[in-house]
């Protein structure tokens, strides 16, 4: 059992600066949890205070029932995989990955047999007596990898382990991890800025800012029903597009649109009534072709990304700008008037003032 | 050769020359006889007096082992201290800036405003006149200088790897010595190499706090400067016998330097 359970957690850097701030969060055991933000968000932060090389300045910290608030990194059974691979410069491959058995005085003859067998688990055999320098960044990455699992940890900790390698690989190893964990089944933190990773790859996401936890949930929970636009935003790529809005009368009022609400959202939507709101529409939630529950939307093109799978709109629509993804057959010219089709079923509505969510009925009861 | 690269190492040439013709010139002066010293002829007679008398007459065997062993001896002294010492500063808050700058203070003192404070001290202790001093003090005065060396080396070695090995299970000293010290190889290098010049040059310290037995090798090229006037030929011997281990450390060490002085870094 190696569940983490984060209790009011703070890390205080003196001078009311705060790398985390009170974050509470519980991580299944065997579960894989990604922690996402942007840059500066805290998520390096508070995996390193998992880790223990970052110091939790108040609120507690256990892992697998054990308080670990104060212990020292190598009495926590932790593996940490860093993003810039930290692999021993000076040893071969053969001695980084064994490095961490031999701090732990596992015999010479085990410590070989384990390295022998991670190495051909992940493809390094024939390198296993070269210098880190003598690597490709994949390889190193899977070195970097090998090293943490020999040692058979309770939880692994994965800072942006992916993001030096390039977009081939990246996916490769996006997959590869996904394998791995579900081979060995250990408790997996993987901090990330990429929502790709978070979205494809986790059990559970978290999402940070500013050294606050946002939310926690399975990626399509989150990315369903996001908690603010500030989620909502982060978690797709274009992100969600946003507009002023109001709602009177069970209809809602846009720059762009303005439409009847279904009986479900009228009801979801009451306390949002007469208040300074904002609209959020996802990129795929326009469509080429009108049908049922869609409003039409008129607006000049100014930027089409035709990413052969699916085109990418920038439209000025009434001023705002908005972003569409669309059938890849759907190729209007840069410049044109464009029409476009709003599930009106799909949207998200925000309090202006305090960005936060109105719980939405789901999409799919409204079209049945 | 075209007329460019012609000029280029006409350039070059006559930059050479200018460095090694004082080099050329006292090895000349040593070998020839002492009275022909200062004779306008590049190359008059060949003759090893000087070194002879240097040797039987004046001890400079005595000299040059002295030398040798206090300038090892501090290095090997100095080098582990300042290792650790900018190790403390590169990696913990230890003293903030303030002790950064504070063990400088001694390097911006005139070294004569040490000397005879430590010659006072030194004569307390029974330590004048001897060997142990001179690494002693050696030791000291280029502790701050090869700390700072050394953390500016253990700065660019990345944090990560110590937070690695830590995480690996090793503790505070296994990283320090399993991971950092090999990768920050060439910066010690660096370190003990600069040592060994300085305490090998070392002047005052060795004038004021050596005697007869324990002088070392610029001491003992002082003393050539005689009431008779100076021993220009035995100097130039003497010189050119000091200038051998500089030679030998630094180009058994040249790669380690040029990367230790440079890159203080790894990756």
């Amino acid at each position: 059992m190696a569940d983490i359970v984060m209790k009011g957690v703070s890390r205080d850097y003196g001078h009311g600066i705060y790398g985390v701030r009170d974050a509470d969060l519980e991580i299944r055991d065997g579960e894989f949890m990604c922690f996402l933000g942007p840059s500066g968000c805290g998520k390096s932060t508070t995996l390193r205070m998992i880790a223990g090389l970052e110091d939790i300045t108040s609120g507690s910290l256990s892992i697998g029932g054990r308080d670990m608030t104060h212990t020292r990194p190598r009495d926590r059974n932790i593996a940490v995989v860093f993003q810039t691979y930290a692999l021993y410069p000076h040893m071969s491959v053969r001695d980084n990955i064994g490095f961490g058995m031999k701090m732990r005085g596992v015999g010479r003859r085990e410590r070989d047999a384990r390295i022998v067998a991670a190495a051909d688990k992940l493809g390094l055999t024939k390198y296993l007596d070269r210098k880190p320098a003598a690597l490709s960044g994949g390889q190193r990455q899977r070195v970097a990898l090998g090293r943490a699992m020999v040692r058979e940890p309770d939880v692994f900790l994965m800072d942006e382990p992916l993001s030096n390698l390039d977009a081939t690989l990246r996916a490769e190893m996006r997959l590869e991890l996904v394998r791995l964990h579900r081979e060995h089944g250990k408790t997996t933190v993987f901090v990330t800025h990429d929502q790709v990773e978070a979205m494809t790859m986790g059990d559970r996401i978290c999402i940070l800012r500013d050294g606050h936890i946002m939310q926690v949930g399975r990626p399509l929970e989150v990315y369903d029903n996001p908690v603010n636009i500030f989620v909502a935003r982060f978690l797709s790529s274009p992100p969600m597009n946003i507009l002023p809005a109001t709602l009177a009368e069970g209809r809602i009022n846009t720059e762009i649109a303005s439409f009847d609400l279904a009986a479900a959202q009228k009801q979801a939507y009451a306390a949002a009534r007469n208040r300074p709101l904002t609209l959020g529409v996802r990129a795929e939630d326009f469509y080429a072709e009108p049908g049922i529950g869609r409003v039409a939307v008129r607006g000049r093109l100014q930027v089409i990304e035709a990413l052969g799978a699916e085109n990418i709109l920038f439209l000025d629509i009434e001023g705002q700008q908005i972003a569409a993804r669309v059938d890849r057959r759907f190729l209007p010219e840069t410049g044109a008037d464009v029409v476009l089709h709003l599930d009106t079923a799909a949207i998200h509505l925000f309090d202006a003032e305090t960005e936060t969510a109105f719980a939405r009925p789901d999409p799919e009861s409204l079209r049945a | 050769m075209s007329r460019a690269s012609l000029l280029r190492h006409a350039a070059l040439v006559a930059i050479c020359l200018v460095v090694a013709l004082p080099i050329f010139w006292l090895l000349r002066t040593s070998l020839v006889p002492p009275e022909l010293s200062y004779d306008p002829r590049i190359w008059p007679e060949f003759s090893t007096e000087n070194y002879r008398t240097l040797f039987a007459g004046n001890g400079f065997g005595r000299n040059y082992l002295n030398s040798i062993i206090v300038a090892l001896g501090s290095v090997l002294l100095a080098t582990p201290l300042a290792a650790l010492t900018g190790y403390a500063f590169a990696r913990f808050r230890t003293g903030g800036k303030a002790a950064r700058f504070a063990v400088l203070a001694t390097q911006m003192l005139p070294p004569v405003a040490l000397a005879l404070p430590t010659f006072m001290i030194y004569r307390e202790l029974g330590l004048t006149n001897s060997l142990t001093g001179l690494v002693i003090v050696y030791a000291v005065v280029n502790l701050p200088f090869l700390t700072w060396i050394l953390m500016g080396f253990f700065e660019g070695i990345p944090a990560d790897l110590e937070e690695a090995a830590i995480t690996d299970g090793a503790t505070n000293w296994q990283a320090f010595l399993l991971v950092v010290l090999p990768v920050a190889r060439p910066g010690i290098a660096a370190a003990v190499v600069l040592g060994f010049i300085l305490a090998w040059n070392e002047f005052l310290f060795a004038l004021i706090l050596s005697g007869p037995s324990t002088a070392t090798v610029p001491v003992a090229l002082a003393a050539l400067q005689t009431s008779n006037g100076v021993e220009i030929g035995k100097v130039a011997a003497g010189v050119a016998l000091a200038i051998v281990p500089l030679m030998v450390v630094s180009r058994f060490i040249q790669k380690y330097l040029v990367r230790g002085l440079s890159f203080g870094g790894v990756s």
